[in-house]
């Protein structure tokens, strides 16, 4: 880009570098804008967003903002999220992973025809099952649970994770397991000895952006938690701000205190989504 | 007798290897089963089950409550087309959103991609920043974005009057008129992320001596980009197509954040209808119509990206 910039000639070079990166950071700069508003209102007291709007530097920075915000109710919110995420992924991945082996090098003679299965609930529309898992959950005593939920999110999260997982396990050589095979071992042993460490990349690929979906998740929490205290965070901060709707600084407290952990973990592991996301359309 | 006694030994022993070899075939044919048995059970009961059932329960009429419901055949959906103003409003507001989603995310993720796809300096950074809104979950989209749009304190208004553009100022998640596009502006700031995510993986793929090659030939950027990076990139581009318009119709949560589906059902989507309807008015029948008939318009995008995935190889 930059050297097909400098080929014309109407520029020197170095001006013409520069321009390139003036425009990508105020491009930059007007894309990450929501961002910054969220940060600096979270700063700021309430009088002062009052007075100079969203989008000015903070008289004074206030850090109870984000303690209050916790108090309030953040604290259920954010540990919520946390149990189901961390029961979810897991289960979800051993489950997946198990599924797609058994779809890639097992000699499945049904394998393409549950794959295709598998993959309709990649488009389904959550509204097409919310009516009767009403009615299975209310039968289950599961309504209000975070069991209940939990349950619903690794179904729904099959389709994707086989899919990722299907992805990679396709381009694990199958002379690896045809070797393993004649030497005796069992597909099981395959499976967790040889496979699934080879797939690690994969796996924690799986992982990040199936915490991240987990997290962000807001429907089905929605139709299935009924009491405040087991609220998660998407469907917390949305109560929050019905409920707060002028505290415009601890609400945006309460927003930032649940994107940190999704920041922090794009910082870390910024390259497994791509991996993770190239796997899926592999 | 030595002799017939070996055969019979050895067919004994035969006899005997061949039920070990059909028993171990038996448990290698059913061995994948057991493998897939967890995933699957989960995936029908919680997916397939209650989506067949939404399709059967879209015949009756029921409140949800009663334990009698009324088989009423196809009337929830001549209803829905005939009588339900709002059904109509929520079907074109769906048509425009996905005609934005189709456009939008898409050309800017691929602008982007090839913007950033060469390696300078800070090409890293610029990448994460712009992915950057695709992680956040569309409940805080819609919360950040509601904010910008505040008519006293929100920052388009601000900035629309320090530019002295006073007269462009709206009310703009009251203003029936409009309100739906200004959701849809939040939306694609956080969906560009994906189409750009797979658009650099796409060009990863195509060789640079394309490039040199279509150079020497005296080719400039934009016939490069014409006749040689996108016909190269036309596999991305349909997953790239099918995934946004599926994730268009699934829109949901961004709308019951920013608007809630007013004002006056202004910007109701089949989703949020759906959900109203079921869940507000207990027209559990009209409700199951809309996600029959939701779930049919994804099927056109979605079909050909099955077929696409499942693609022998």
């Amino acid at each position: 880009m930059i050297q097909s910039l400098a080929k014309k000639e109407y520029l020197p070079r170095q001006s013409k570098v520069a321009l390139f990166y003036i425009a990508l950071i105020l491009a930059g700069l007007i894309w990450f804008t929501p961002v910054i508003t969220l940060v600096l209102t979270a700063l700021k007291d309430a009088g002062d967003f009052a007075r100079n709007g969203a989008f000015s530097f903070p008289k004074s920075i206030r850090w109870e903002n984000f303690s209050e915000a916790w108090e309030t109710g953040v604290k259920n919110y954010f540990w919520n999220s946390v149990i189901v995420t961390s029961v979810k992924v897991p289960i979800g991945i051993v489950i997946e992973s198990l599924a797609a082996f058994a779809l890639t090098h097992m000699h499945f003679k049904w394998a393409d025809r549950v794959f295709t299965y598998i993959l309709i609930g990649l488009i389904v529309p959550m509204q097409m099952t919310l009516v009767p898992l009403t009615l299975l959950m209310n039968a289950l005593n599961l309504i209000d649970t975070l069991t209940g939920l939990t349950i619903l999110y690794i179904g729904f999260g099959v389709p994707f994770g086989v899919l990722v997982m299907r992805g990679f396990f396709r381009t694990l050589p199958v002379a690896i397991v045809e070797a393993a095979r004649l030497d005796g071992c069992s597909w099981f042993r395959i499976f967790y000895r040889i496979a699934l460490p080879l797939a690690l990349p994969a796996v924690v690929s799986l992982c990040i952006l199936d915490g991240v979906a987990t997290w962000n998740e807001f429907i089905l929490a929605q139709i299935f938690l009924r009491s405040d205290e087991l609220r998660t965070l998407p469907l917390g901060l949305v109560q929050f701000s019905t409920q707060f709707s002028t505290q415009y600084d601890q609400l945006a407290a309460a927003v930032l205190i649940a994107v940190v952990p999704i920041v922090l973990v794009f910082l870390v592991f910024q390259r497994y989504f791509v991996t993770g996301m190239g796997g899926a359309v592999k | 007798m030595a002799n017939l006694q070996q055969s019979g030994t050895a067919e004994l022993v035969s006899s005997e290897t061949a039920k070990t070899r059909k028993r171990t075939d038996d448990y290698l044919r059913r061995l994948p089963w057991a493998f897939l048995a967890p995933a699957l059970i989960i995936y029908s009961v919680v997916v397939i089950y209650p989506m067949s059932y939404s399709a059967y329960l879209s015949l009756f009429r029921w409140d949800g409550i009663s334990p009698t419901k009324a088989f009423v055949g196809l009337d929830n959906y001549v209803d829905l087309l005939t009588q339900n103003d709002v059904f109509w409003i929520a079907l074109k507001n769906n048509a425009v959103w996905l005609v934005a989603a189709l456009l939008l995310p898409t050309s800017i993720g691929l602008g982007l991609a090839i913007l950033l796809n060469s390696k300078f300096r800070g090409s890293h950074i610029f990448r994460s920043i712009f992915y950057f809104p695709a992680v956040l979950s569309l409940a805080v989209v819609g919360l950040i974005w509601t904010w910008i749009y505040h008519p006293d304190l929100g920052l388009l208004n601000q900035v629309l009057g320090a530019f002295g553009l006073k007269a462009l100022q709206r009310n703009w998640l009251s203003d029936p008129q409009i309100a739906l596009y200004p959701v849809i502006i939040a939306a694609t700031w956080n969906s560009v992320g994906l189409p750009m995510l797979l658009y650099l993986a796409g060009l990863q793929t195509i060789p640079e001596e394309l490039h040199e090659a279509a150079k020497v030939e005296g080719a400039g950027p934009i016939q490069r980009f014409l006749y040689v990076t996108f016909p190269l990139l036309r596999e991305t581009t349909l997953v790239v197509l099918a995934i946004t318009a599926i994730n268009a119709l699934k829109a949901y949560d961004i709308i019951y954040a920013m608007t809630n589906g007013g004002p006056a059902n202004r910007t109701q989507l089949l989703s949020t209808w759906m959900y109203f309807l079921t869940y507000n008015y207990n027209q559990v029948g009209l409700g199951t119509a809309i996600a029959v008939i939701l779930f049919s318009l994804t099927l056109i995008f979605a079909i050909p990206y099955i077929r696409f995935m499942t693609r022998k190889t």
